[in-house]
C-alpha cells in the first residue's frame, strides 16, 4: 500500500467515523435552516462549484445587486494549474460567473503574488479564465496600498489591499495546501495575499498573523478549492506528483469550518492547526466539525 | 541664370525623414517586445537590428573567436553600403535618428548655429575604431560601448524607460488624489502588464551618457555620428567604391556654400573634389536645399580616390601610432585579480558563456535587463573587472531568477547568453546560496521564519529544514526550524535572499561558486555528477 492511498484511507474512514451521522442529519435537515458548509466531490471543478454554492443556497444570497465582488484567489506563484500551487482557474471562472449572474456590478480578481505579478496571473490560466467571464483582473497598485488599523492581537496595523477593503462582499477562494511552516494554507493563510509590505515578517509569528488578518477580512463565502491538492514541498509544489486529486470543492460561511475541512483532508485534526483554535478563540467560527451543519454530495 | 529648389530631392529628403521614422518605430516596437508577454518564448525582439550591424559582427567575432550565424546579416549592410555609401547611417540607424531629430530641434530653438564651414578634424571616430578593432584582436568587445545600436539600446533600456515608468506612475498618483481613478488605474495596470523594471544600479550613468549624447547636437549637427561613431568609420572605410556620387553642376552653382554649411556629416558638397564619400549619409539635405538646384546624386562606378573617401588627415604615422597605443593600453583591460578568482557577486545570467567568451562576446546592450521580469538582471560596475563595465550580473537583492523564464537567453543578440529552453535553464547553476548563521533570525533569535525554504522553487527543495537550538542572549534555549541548503538541487536562483527579511544584508544569499558555466568556479568536483534522486517516484 502506497503511503498516499494510506493517507488517503485514513482520512476517509476518519471522515466516516466523525461526520457520517451528521452528514444523514445534514441532508434530512436540507429542508429546514441551510447548511454552513457545503464539501462537493465531482470530476468537473466548474460543476462541484456551482453545487457547492447551490447547497448554501445560491449566489444570490450572498451577492447582491450592483455589488462590487472581490474575489480572491491564492494566485501566489508562477505555477501552472496542475502543480496545485495556485487556485484552479475553472473553480474562479465558475464563481466569476455565478457572481455576475447574481447581479453583481463588478466581479474583481486581486492577490498580492509572491512570484512576478503578471508570471503568476498568466500562468495559473486565471487571468484567462477571469477575463472569459467577464471579470476585472488587477495587478496590485502600489497607490492601493494603505496601512490600514488591523486591531489585532499581533497586527497592530498592516498595509492592506484597497481594492480588497473596499469591496461590498469578499469570497476567499483558497487552494488546499501543505505548507512547511504552519502545515497547512488554507483559507485564513489566503490572506497574506490580502496585504502588502513587509510580509516575510509575518512568518515569525504566522498562527497570530493568520488569525489576526481572519479577523479583519470577513468573507461573506469561503470556496476552498480542493480539487487538485498539494501534499509536500508547499506552498508552491514543482511536480505534479507533489500533487494529489481529491476533486473536492468546500463551500461555507463559517471561514474556520471550510478550513477545519479542509485539514480533514490532509488527514490533520483540526485541533493540531492552532490557527484554527486561535480563530475560534476569537470568534470567527468553529472548527469542531461535530457542532456544524455540513452537507456533503457527490455528482 | 536663377532657378528653385529641387523638388526632386526635397521629395527623397522627406522620404529619407520617412524612412528614419519607420526605422525608428520598428526599432522601438521591438524593444519594447522583450519582456514577459505572456508567452514564455517571445520570439524576435531588437536583437534584429544588431545582426545587420557589421562593426558588432566583425568584433564579437573576433573578439571571442566564434562565430555566430545571425550575423551573417551584417553582409547585407556591408554590400548596401559597398554599393550605396553610408546609406545604413542616412536612413536606417535609429540612433542617427534620435541624433538627427534632436540636432533639428536644437538647430529651429536656435540652440545651434551652424557656422559658415566646419573645419574640426573627423578623424576621432577612425581612432575609435581602430582602439576598438586592436581591442577585438585581444579578445576584448569594447564595440558596444559606442555602436549606436547598443548604445541605444542600453540608454532606453536602463535610463529612459525606467524614467518614463516612473514618471506615469508618479502621475498616477497626482491623478489618484485628484480622484481620477479611473486613468490612473488604467495606467498602472498597463504599467505592470509591460513588466518595467525600473531600479538600475547605473542608471544614473546611462542616463547622463545618453543625455550627453544628445546635448552634444547642440554643438554640432550629429556630433556623435561625425565624430565618435565607430560603426560609421567602419561604414565610411566601405564607402570607397559606391555608385552614387553627390555633384555639382556648376554652371548652376552660385556658390553660396549653403550645401557645405548644413552638411549632417561635414561631407563637403562643395567644391566637387572636396566631397568626401566616407562621410556622406545621403541625407539629401544639400540637394534639397540647393537654391539653384545645382546638386545631383548620380550613379558612377569610378572609385575616389582615398584620400576623398573621408580626407580626415589619417596619416599613416597617426595610424600607426594609434594603433601602437592600442596594443599597450588594451593589456591594462586584464590586469584585474577578476582573472585569477571569480568575483563572488558576479552571478551570470543563465546560458551566460564562461566568463572569457561571455566578456568576448557581450556587447553591453542591456536588452537581458530590460527582459528579465524581476528586474534582477544589473549592469556591472566594478565585478568583472574595466572590460565587465556595463556587462548583465544577477543582484538577488533586486530581483531574482524566475524559474520559469528563460528571457533574457532569448534576446541577447550575440549569443553571450546561449538561447536555452525553460527546461534545459533550469537543470543550470547560476550560484549557490548560503546560510548566514550569524544573521538567520532561527539560528540566532530562535524565531520561526525559513521564508527562503517556502519560496525555493525546486522541487525536491533545495533549502531543508533542521530543528535547531538557539542559545539566547539570556541563556535560555529555543527550538526552531532553521535553514539549511542541498547544494546540488540549488540553481542559485537567489529568491531566497530576495525573500529573506533581515533586509540590509540578507542571511541567505547567492555567489556564483559552482555556476555550471565554469570550470573552475567549483565547488565539489562531482557536484552536479547525477540528476537528483527523486523520492516521490
Amino acid at each position: 500500500m502506497k503511503r498516499r492511498d494510506f493517507v488517503k484511507g485514513i482520512a476517509a474512514a476518519g471522515l466516516a467515523l466523525r461526520f457520517g451521522p451528521r452528514a444523514f442529519a445534514g441532508q434530512a435537515a436540507s429542508l429546514g435552516p441551510l447548511p454552513a458548509l457545503a464539501a462537493v466531490e465531482g470530476e468537473s471543478p466548474a460543476a462541484i462549484t456551482k453545487e457547492a454554492i447551490a447547497v448554501l443556497g445560491g449566489m444570490g444570497k450572498f451577492v447582491g445587486k450592483g455589488d462590487r465582488v472581490v474575489i480572491k484567489p491564492n494566485i501566489g506563484w508562477d505555477r501552472t494549474p496542475e502543480m496545485a500551487a495556485c487556485t484552479n482557474p475553472e473553480v474562479v471562472r465558475t464563481l466569476v460567473e455565478l457572481v455576475l449572474d447574481a447581479g453583481a456590478k463588478k466581479a474583481i480578481v486581486i492577490d498580492n503574488t509572491t512570484n512576478q505579478a503578471k508570471r503568476c496571473y498568466v500562468r495559473s490560466g486565471i487571468q484567462e479564465a477571469v477575463k472569459q467571464a467577464g471579470g476585472d483582473m488587477l495587478f496590485v497598485d502600489d497607490y492601493r496600498v494603505k496601512k490600514m488599523p488591523l486591531k489585532g492581537e499581533w497586527l497592530k496595523d498592516w498595509e492592506v489591499l484597497l481594492d480588497v477593503v473596499e469591496a461590498d462582499k469578499l469570497i476567499n477562494v483558497p487552494i488546499a495546501k501543505h505548507h512547511s511552516l504552519c502545515r497547512l494554507t488554507l483559507g485564513g493563510k489566503n490572506w497574506l495575499g490580502a496585504t502588502a509590505g513587509a510580509r516575510n515578517q509575518f512568518h515569525q509569528s504566522l498562527d497570530k498573523t493568520i488569525t489576526d488578518l481572519s479577523a479583519f477580512f470577513k468573507p461573506q463565502l469561503t470556496v476552498l478549492d480542493a480539487y487538485r491538492i498539494l501534499v509536500r514541498n508547499g506552498p508552491q509544489g514543482g511536480r505534479v506528483s507533489d500533487t494529489e486529486l481529491r476533486k473536492t470543492l468546500i463551500a461555507g460561511t463559517d471561514p474556520v469550518a471550510v478550513d477545519a475541512y479542509g485539514a480533514s483532508l490532509f488527514g490533520v485534526e483540526p485541533r493540531e492547526l492552532p490557527y484554527l483554535g486561535l480563530s475560534r478563540d476569537r470568534g470567527l467560527g468553529e472548527f469542531d466539525l461535530g457542532k456544524v451543519r455540513i452537507e456533503k454530495r457527490k455528482i | 541664370m536663377k532657378k528653385g529648389r529641387s523638388k526632386k530631392y526635397r521629395a527623397i529628403e522627406r522620404l529619407r525623414i520617412l524612412s528614419q521614422a519607420v526605422f525608428f518605430g520598428l526599432f522601438l516596437y521591438l524593444f519594447f517586445g522583450a519582456h514577459y508577454t505572456g508567452e514564455d518564448y517571445i520570439g524576435s525582439t531588437v536583437q534584429r537590428f544588431f545582426h545587420f550591424d557589421p562593426l558588432l559582427a566583425l568584433v564579437t567575432i573576433v573578439s571571442s573567436r566564434l562565430v555566430y550565424a545571425y550575423f551573417a546579416f551584417a553582409l547585407v549592410t556591408v554590400v548596401a553600403t559597398i554599393l550605396l555609401g553610408r546609406v545604413f547611417c542616412g536612413w536606417v540607424c535609429p540612433l542617427g535618428a534620435v541624433h538627427q531629430f534632436s540636432s533639428f530641434a536644437f538647430k529651429k530653438t536656435k540652440f545651434l548655429r551652424p557656422p559658415r564651414e566646419d573645419k574640426a578634424s573627423l578623424a576621432p571616430k577612425y581612432y575609435i575604431l581602430i582602439l576598438v578593432l586592436v581591442g577585438a584582436i585581444f579578445g576584448l568587445d569594447l564595440a558596444g560601448y559606442l555602436d549606436p545600436l547598443s548604445f541605444l539600446t542600453r540608454s532606453l533600456a536602463l535610463a529612459v524607460l525606467p524614467s518614463v515608468a516612473m514618471a506615469v506612475s508618479g502621475l498616477n498618483g497626482i491623478l489618484y488624489s485628484i480622484g481620477a481613478a479611473g486613468l490612473a488605474r488604467t495606467l498602472s495596470q498597463a504599467l505592470q502588464n509591460w513588466t518595467i523594471n525600473v531600479t538600475f544600479i547605473q542608471g544614473f550613468s546611462v542616463g547622463l551618457l545618453f543625455l550627453g549624447a544628445i546635448a552634444l547636437n547642440a554643438r554640432k549637427e550629429r556630433f556623435w555620428c561625425r565624430y565618435l561613431c565607430p560603426t560609421g568609420a567602419l561604414l565610411g572605410l566601405l564607402s570607397r567604391w559606391n555608385l552614387i556620387k553627390v555633384r555639382i553642376d556648376d554652371e548652376k552653382c552660385i556658390k553660396c556654400g549653403l550645401c557645405t554649411q548644413h552638411c549632417e556629416t561635414q561631407a563637403h558638397p562643395y567644391p566637387n573634389d572636396g566631397w568626401k564619400s566616407g562621410e556622406c549619409i545621403y541625407c539629401q539635405n544639400c540637394a534639397s536645399i540647393c537654391p539653384t538646384a545645382a546638386i545631383d546624386m548620380r550613379f558612377s562606378a569610378r572609385p575616389e580616390k582615398l584620400t576623398n573617401v573621408s580626407d580626415v588627415n589619417l596619416s599613416r604615422r597617426k595610424l600607426i601610432v594609434t594603433t601602437l597605443a592600442g596594443i599597450v593600453a588594451i593589456p591594462f583591460f586584464k590586469l584585474t585579480p577578476a582573472r585569477k578568482r571569480a568575483s563572488l557577486k558576479l552571478i551570470r545570467p543563465p546560458g551566460a558563456l564562461a566568463e572569457d567568451k561571455f566578456l568576448a562576446k557581450c556587447v553591453k546592450c542591456g536588452q537581458c535587463m530590460r527582459a528579465c521580469p524581476t528586474g534582477g538582471l544589473q549592469p556591472v560596475l566594478t565585478e568583472a573587472g574595466p572590460e565587465g563595465f556595463y556587462t548583465p550580473m544577477l543582484v538577488p537583492k533586486i530581483g531574482y531568477c524566475e524559474y520559469y523564464c528563460s528571457l533574457c537567453t532569448q534576446v541577447c543578440p550575440t549569443g553571450a547568453i546561449r538561447k536555452l529552453t525553460i527546461e534545459a535553464k533550469n537543470k543550470l547553476k547560476i550560484g549557490t546560496a548560503w546560510v548566514n548563521k550569524s544573521r538567520c533570525i532561527p539560528y540566532v533569535l530562535g524565531k520561526p521564519c525559513i521564508v527562503c525554504e517556502e519560496h525555493c522553487p525546486v522541487s525536491p527543495k533545495a533549502i531543508k529544514f533542521i530543528e535547531y537550538e538557539a542559545t539566547l542572549p539570556d541563556g535560555t534555549t529555543a527550538v526552531q526550524k532553521a535553514p539549511v541548503i542541498d547544494q546540488e538541487l540549488c540553481t542559485g536562483c537567489g529568491i531566497c535572499e530576495n525573500k529573506c527579511p533581515v533586509m540590509d544584508d540578507p542571511a541567505i544569499f547567492v555567489t556564483s561558486v559552482g555556476e555550471t558555466r565554469s570550470a573552475t568556479n567549483r565547488l565539489l568536483l562531482d557536484i552536479s555528477s547525477g540528476a537528483p534522486e527523486d523520492p516521490y517516484k
